[in-house]
């Protein structure tokens, strides 16, 4: 097995609710072409292409093949990868080990989406609810009272389960959920590439919001975004020949457990805010990154947080913080931006949500944590070393993390 | 400055019709909606026991397959009050704000998310007693259950 870096890190231009002046191609393209940026790479030196996006939202199924021509893939491998909310994170993976192989030395990771396009709560009820989805013609009314998620408000109802549970264990309250959200929506503005922008954002903005289902309110929701992200990815042989600086992956793990609360037929588990994924990935990927202590030699963390209370209860679960202990280190400060342990310093899932470039989006942001090439302000004043990306998804119980480090881990 | 310029949108609508079968256990537990029983099963090795019915353990890796009747009463372990329902992505206000709980049942390890009614939103607390009503003219769906109330 060999190390693999991280080389360049390419953007669509922005990141909004509507991207009206091209089709989804072209947008990945704008992606892969920014991408090139900060390499000496030219499309004919990438290998083979790994790209991803989410099942059933833009009602395309193979989009990977519509769009070759516009991410160099002719002529190439090309790998699709779909794991739901975590794709971004799954498609990185998946680069990653057509590298550390040995089968191919450069290879693009691209995760997409075009949310205008389709109707996501359609495509979430193919994914959140697939079992709920064959109840239909047997009466259960997706649309109606009946339909619990439903009338919960979406997502947003299923995840109020997990903020009530959380809250419940960890003493939190309502109100360190406004705190976390403005503490994001406040480092979105810093990041221009960021979808939902709101300068010095105070929690105050936050509780005037009003609540879709308790306790959530409609400012601890994330947006639904259009844009694309595609990563440069390279074994360490090609590293130095191609860029100046890299961030490598130094540990990768991903973990399931069965479908969780949030389901009309869950499984056997009680309580989503447990998170036993998290706890099971996070600790397969420091130990093979060969971090003992992450609690201090992590240096910043980038989670999947589609609702404001998941940044307070993903820090606990993989091992930043002990359980229990999040809200007291938002009121100190230590997540902010400038603090001992910043999370999220682009904004977040939260202000952000191109959905299968969301878990991508936190390797990235580690990345260019690292590399110092963080832009527009968001770049945490500090030496990173060592950093954390998490992505989640599935029905509420499937979780991916990947740790990034300044200097490759020891084989 | 000149009002920009919108590129064409394409509006597809597509209507798929798709066919599940749903499994045998939850066959069973439907039917058993009908006669006014809340069917689960059980696990034989953790004796954890799950309604609506599926037909393995993950943890064990067992068959599911000790038949038991749990409920109809049951407490309510975790709630949300929903304010906003999504028709086709479209958000709409309530007319009342409604109840859902995630109940467990006299019986059972699991927990069913069912709508709660007869029951003001600040009655509404971890611990509250509910009761399993079910539909007066069984319809033969999962429907027949139709809601909880305060036991």
């Amino acid at each position: 097995m060999r190390n693999v870096a991280i080389a360049g890190v390419g953007y669509t231009n922005v990141f909004v609710s509507k991207r009206k002046d091209m089709n989804a191609p072209e947008m990945i393209a704008e992606a892969v072409d920014n991408a090139f940026r900060n390499t000496n790479l030219r499309p004919e030196d990438i290998d083979a292409i790994v790209i991803g996006n989410m099942q059933t939202f833009e009602g395309v199924n193979l989009p990977h093949l519509w769009a070759s021509e516009h991410f160099c893939g002719v002529g190439k491998p090309v790998m699709r990868v779909a794991t739901g909310g975590t794709t971004g994170m799954s498609v990185v993976h998946a680069a990653y080990y057509h590298i550390a192989c040995g089968l191919y030395d450069t290879v693009l990771a691209i995760g997409w989406e075009k949310q205008s396009e389709g109707d996501s709560q359609v495509g979430l009820t193919g994914i959140v609810l697939p079992e709920a989805l064959a109840l239909v013609p047997l009466g259960l009314d997706m649309t109606g009272k009946q339909g619990m998620v439903f009338s919960g408000g979406g997502s947003t109802g299923a995840a109020s389960f997990q903020a009530m549970s959380y809250l419940a264990k960890s003493g939190g309250t309502i109100e360190h959920i406004d705190k976390m959200a403005a503490l994001e929506r406040g480092n979105a503005a810093l990041n221009p590439y960021a979808h939902l922008k709101v300068p010095n954002c105070k929690p105050e903005d936050i509780a005037a919001t009003p609540i879709v289902s308790y306790p959530l309110r409609f400012g601890h929701t994330c947006p639904t975004s259009d844009g694309a992200t595609c990563m440069v990815m390279c074994s360490a042989e090609k590293a130095p020949k191609i860029a100046d600086k890299v961030a490598w992956i130094n540990g990768l793990a991903n973990c399931a457990s069965e479908p969780t609360t949030g389901n009309l037929l869950e499984g056997l588990l009680t309580d989503p805010a447990e998170q036993m994924p998290a706890k099971i990935a996070s600790k397969k990927a420091y130990e093979m990154a060969g971090i003992t202590d992450p609690k201090k030699e992590i240096d910043m963390a980038e989670f999947y947080d589609g609702f404001a209370h998941q940044s307070m209860m993903w820090s606990e679960r993989l091992g930043l913080f002990d359980e229990g202990k999040a809200p007291e280190m938002l009121d100190k400060g230590v997540m902010n931006l400038d603090g001992e342990m910043p999370v999220n310093p682009s904004g977040g899932v939260l202000c952000t949500n191109a959905i299968g470039a969301s878990a991508m989006n936190r390797v990235s942001e580690c990345a260019l944590q690292i590399m110092g090439l963080a832009e527009g302000g968001h770049q945490v004043p500090k030496k990173v070393r060592n950093a954390l990306a998490h992505g989640w998804g599935g029905l509420f119980q499937y979780v991916t993390v990947t740790v990034l480090g300044d200097t490759p881990r020891k084989m | 400055m000149a009002k920009e310029r919108e590129i064409l949108n394409s509006v597809v609508p597509l209507d798929f019709t798709y066919n599940y079968r749903v499994g045998i256990p939850l066959e069973k537990y439907i039917l058993g909606l009908a006669e006014g029983k809340l069917l689960g099963v059980a696990c034989p090795s953790c004796k954890k026991v799950v309604t609506p019915p599926r037909s393995i353990c993950g943890i064990c890796n067992e068959k599911l397959d000790e038949w038991v009747e749990v409920g109809p009463e049951g407490t309510v372990e975790n709630w949300t009050i929903g304010h906003v329902r999504l028709e086709k992505g479209e958000a709409k206000d309530n007319d009342e704000p409604v109840l859902i709980g995630m109940i467990k049942l006299d019986g059972a390890t699991s927990l069913m998310p069912g709508l709660i009614e007869g029951m003001r939103p600040e009655e509404l607390a971890a611990g509250a007693r509910v009761r399993a009503v079910f539909k007066a003219e069984p319809e033969g769906s999962v429907r027949d259950l139709d809601h909880f109330e305060p036991a």
